[in-house]
């Protein structure tokens, strides 16, 4: 089976029509997805201004970095859970929405960059944890991070009006 | 009063810009898009205070330091969230003034920024540690109530009348 042929075997599927055809299942399940932004995205917001030196700069990076991750693992459960959901009910005219792959591509370039901080950055954040700005590279994955996350709410406002 | 509201209104809905925002392709994707990003940022900043305020979280962290760190951003992302609010509101405003979530939406907003300045304000700028916590959590849960409260009631203007 194709991927196209994949998608449209999800959307007829019976989970998928039971969400579509039910009057405040999709609405609820739509925002649920939007309203666990803060949660989630918001965090990771937080984290990177503090990582670039723009926020709460008196207060080791470490210490934040803790804080945000731990509310944001909620927040993304949730946006993976609703996401999923979404994608269902869906998947058919998201396969080929340039906007929707535009925020795969997205979410996939978070990942990495999430790695990349995790492996080469991470290890030594106990030598720069109380500067009000961390070396270059880490401000660069924060960066990366923050005009990426941006972009994905970009492409996932905007596809909803092509559907 | 109200007739000057309805002039002011029609005149600015009618103007070039608000048009074009309205009628270009991408117009309003774009405008919606910073409302998102601007609620992301607004409402992450109103949860980490409320959840540092209930004690729930970042307890390593003073209440008045927290709110003075997110003080900025809170209304940089507030500012960006009733500036792209006015324009999708000015594109269609015969829309939302008949939409009955939009009504809700107002009002539940008048009312969040009513218990922020007037109660809120007074329990964050102030240490947590110096007053029974009870109220602390339930001043805590009254602002997260409002506050997604009105983003649920947005939500529902593309799904009820």
């Amino acid at each position: 089976m194709s991927l196209f042929g994949w998608c449209q075997w999800l959307e007829h599927s019976t989970l998928a029509l039971a969400i579509s055809e039910s009057t405040w299942l999709f609405p609820l399940i739509e925002g649920s997805h939007i309203l666990a932004l803060p949660l989630s995205v918001g965090m990771i917001v937080i984290l990177d201004l503090r990582l670039l030196g723009l926020a709460f700069r008196d207060d080791p990076a470490s210490r934040v970095m803790h804080e945000a991750l731990r509310w944001s693992k909620i927040g993304f459960a949730v946006m993976f859970v609703t996401g999923a959901l979404l994608f269902m009910t869906q998947a058919g005219k998201a396969y080929g929405n340039a906007f929707f792959r535009a925020k795969l591509m997205f979410l996939l370039m978070l990942g990495i960059n999430a790695v990349v901080y995790q492996a080469i950055f991470y290890p030594k954040m106990a030598q720069w944890d109380a500067a009000g700005r961390p070396p270059v590279g880490a401000r660069l994955c924060a960066g990366l991070s923050l005009i990426v996350w941006i972009g994905v709410i970009v492409c996932g406002r905007t596809m909803a009006y092509q559907f | 009063m109200m007739s000057l509201f309805d002039a002011l209104v029609h005149w600015s809905s009618t103007s070039a810009p608000i048009v074009f925002v309205r009628d270009s392709r991408y117009g309003m994707p774009a405008v919606q898009s910073v409302h998102l990003v601007g609620i992301t940022v607004f409402l992450a900043a109103i949860l980490l205070l409320d959840l540092r305020l209930a004690g729930v979280g970042m307890t390593d962290w003073s209440l008045p330091w927290l709110e003075r760190q997110l003080k900025p951003w809170a209304i940089g992302a507030a500012t960006l969230v009733i500036l792209s609010g006015i324009l999708i509101f000015l594109g269609t405003p015969s829309k939302y003034l008949a939409s009955n979530p939009f009504r809700f939406k107002m009002a539940v907003l008048c009312l969040a920024i009513l218990f922020h300045f007037g109660v809120l304000r007074r329990f964050a700028t102030s240490e947590a540690g110096s007053r029974p916590r009870r109220g602390d959590v339930v001043v805590a849960g009254i602002s997260l109530t409002l506050w997604f409260l009105v983003g649920w009631a947005g939500r529902a203007i593309a799904f009820v009348p």
